[in-house]
């Protein structure tokens, strides 16, 4: 990315905020800076960027708005035309008030999990409309629908442009921290497969969530839920840190016991690794915090063979009184076999079933057949990869699961550890 | 994610809508069809106002089908390969949703698609997944 797009994405929620804070109108608004910011990105590179570039983007934006509002309103025969959208007196307020109350607006749980990814991404991150269509491998004018139906809905809904009330605060941000979550998991998917021209989600994702965590940073009480959002930013770093590995040269997926560790980035495992240090002992420690700190345990080990899994079994121990979903139950079953034994964790696995907190799908049996596997029953655990496989959607994963269902039979040594990969999160639609 | 919803007719079923039909059956007119059409045209239109078409497609007649093959080692290119009975592929709409059930309930609302005199009351939709990896990190 060059050094405009950087400037013009950071600024991007800076000049929206300013306008909709001024007049309202945030639908009309959010065109008016989007073209704005497209006149910047043709002009800026050929003539030099401006001495205060955010004051020039905002005074192009207000003269556009103050166009596009003109002619809708002509287009209405409207009357009472100026008065609609003379200036008003709108409190004072910083950028960074700005950025969060935008963000809080663009992830509203009045819109589709959709509509919140693709108005986020351009109304917070700055990307065009034909940017965010081609990240998600959808026409553009379908993603142009998916923004202005969102916008439609903030504006039927009179949405005020504030931050939300102390009430609704920690929900409202669990809405934001859950749709930077489904961007970074959008891209980590596009990582495997065959790589088209798709705007780098995941290094989307992790802008906007340090954009975040400088906005709301570690407090020492764990009230203004710093920690949870420090969390999902150390999660998407400690992630992607192993991102280099996790393709294979045919774009097939390798798992992480597999993955060669030479080449996650040691920095961004770094930074991760200290920012879940500085997290954890703050506040309420939340789901992005316990996961962030089992990737760390990952991406710590030099071996997968040096794996901490106690330490992990510890971690998921505590997810699992957070979240009762089958994907932690799952990875718990695992962390326990990992941890003390298959057997302890074919237990655990029908204590699970018995209770209806698993379902019976592909991540259930791949699994089983894993366990199976370590504790010797070769046929159980054959039958189990195979079905498995029959319930795997995608093309590598299946591929996958039928290796491992051969290799199972063969008379070579078995690997004694091989999780298969985690697919049991599903992205955004 | 990303799924096809498949819709499938007949030779029989085409020339029916275009009264190219060999006179055997009730001949139809543009007007029986037009209620089928609107139907469409509304359940397409909502689907695009919601954002979820990624794009959809009719497909001309199955007697317009050409057909490669390898013959003796060449390509020979066959025309209309099928029997005017033979359901093969009518349309599709590519929706991007939530979950295979969002799709299965989109794909679901195709059975309220009125035909003239009910004919085409027992047509089946099929919903497939696209292959894409759909995962979130290892941990």
């Amino acid at each position: 990315m060059t050094t405009v797009e950087d400037l013009l994405r950071a600024l991007a929620p800076q000049v929206l905020g300013a306008l909709v804070r001024r007049y309202g109108h945030f639908d009309t608004a959010e065109d008016a800076v989007q073209e704005a910011l497209l006149a910047a990105a043709t002009q800026w590179p050929a003539r030099g960027t401006p001495e205060n570039p955010r004051a020039w983007l905002i005074t192009v934006a207000s003269r556009r708005l103050t166009d596009l509002l003109r002619s809708d309103q002509a287009r209405r025969r409207r009357e009472d035309t100026v008065a609609q959208w003379t200036l008003r007196e709108a409190p004072p307020a910083s950028d960074a008030d700005d950025s969060l109350v935008l963000l809080f607006l663009c992830c509203h749980p009045s819109l589709t999990t959709a509509g919140q990814i693709a108005l986020t991404l351009r109304a917070v991150g700055g990307l065009t409309t034909a940017e965010v269509a081609r990240a998600f491998l959808v026409p553009e004018d379908t993603m142009a629908r998916r923004i202005s139906r969102a916008k439609k809905t903030i504006k039927e809904s009179g949405l005020p442009f504030a931050a939300p009330a102390p009430a609704d605060r920690d929900a409202r941000l669990g809405a934001v921290l859950h749709v930077l979550y489904l961007i970074f998991t959008e891209g980590y998917a596009a990582t495997s497969g065959p790589r088209l021209a798709r705007t780098d989600l995941s290094g989307e994702a992790i802008r906007l969530a340090r954009l975040l965590h400088g906005l709301i940073p570690l407090d020492d009480d764990g009230d203004t839920g710093g920690g949870e959002v420090a969390g999902l930013l150390a999660l998407m770093l400690l992630t992607d840190a192993r991102r280099p590995a996790r393709t294979g040269p045919h774009g097939e997926l390798v798992p992480m016991e597999e993955q060669d560790r030479s080449l996650w980035d040691r920095d961004l495992i770094a930074e991760g690794t200290a920012l879940i240090t500085a997290a954890l002992p703050r506040g309420a420690t939340g789901p992005y915090q316990l996961q962030a700190a089992v990737a760390a345990v990952h991406d710590e080990a030099p071996t997968a063979d040096a794996t901490d899994w106690a330490q992990i079994e510890a971690l998921y121990e505590l997810l699992t009184r957070i979240d009762d979903g089958p994907v932690v139950a799952l990875n718990h079953v695992v962390a326990v076999a990992m941890a003390r034994g298959p057997l302890a964790g074919l237990a655990m696995l029908a204590e699970l079933e018995a209770a209806g907190r698993v379902v019976a799908g592909q991540r259930l049996h791949a699994v089983r057949a894993h366990l199976l596997e370590r504790a010797g029953d070769t046929a159980g655990a054959r039958e189990h990869y195979l079905e498995a496989a029959r319930l795997a959607t995608s093309l590598p994963l299946q591929r996958y699961l039928v290796d491992r269902a051969d290799r199972v039979d063969s008379p070579a040594p078995n690997r004694e550890h091989g999780d298969p990969p985690n697919t049991a999160t599903e992205g955004p639609a | 994610m990303k799924y096809l919803i498949l819709t499938y007719g007949t030779q029989r079923d085409y020339d029916l809508m275009t009264g190219a039909g060999d006179g055997a059956g009730p001949t139809l007119t543009p007007e029986d069809f037009a209620p089928m059409h609107q139907f469409m045209q509304e359940f397409t239109t909502e689907l695009a106002e919601s954002g979820e078409l990624v794009d959809t497609k009719g497909l001309a007649a199955p007697v317009h089908t050409r057909r490669v093959q390898l013959q003796a080692g060449v390509p020979v290119v066959t025309e209309g390969p099928y029997a005017e009975t033979q359901e093969v592929l009518a349309g599709y709409w590519l929706v991007e949703v939530a979950s295979f059930d969002r799709a299965t309930e989109i794909a679901a609302r195709l059975a309220a698609c009125p035909s003239p005199g009910g004919i085409w009351a027992d047509a089946v939709a099929d919903i497939r997944p696209i292959d894409e990896y759909s995962g979130g990190p290892e941990l």
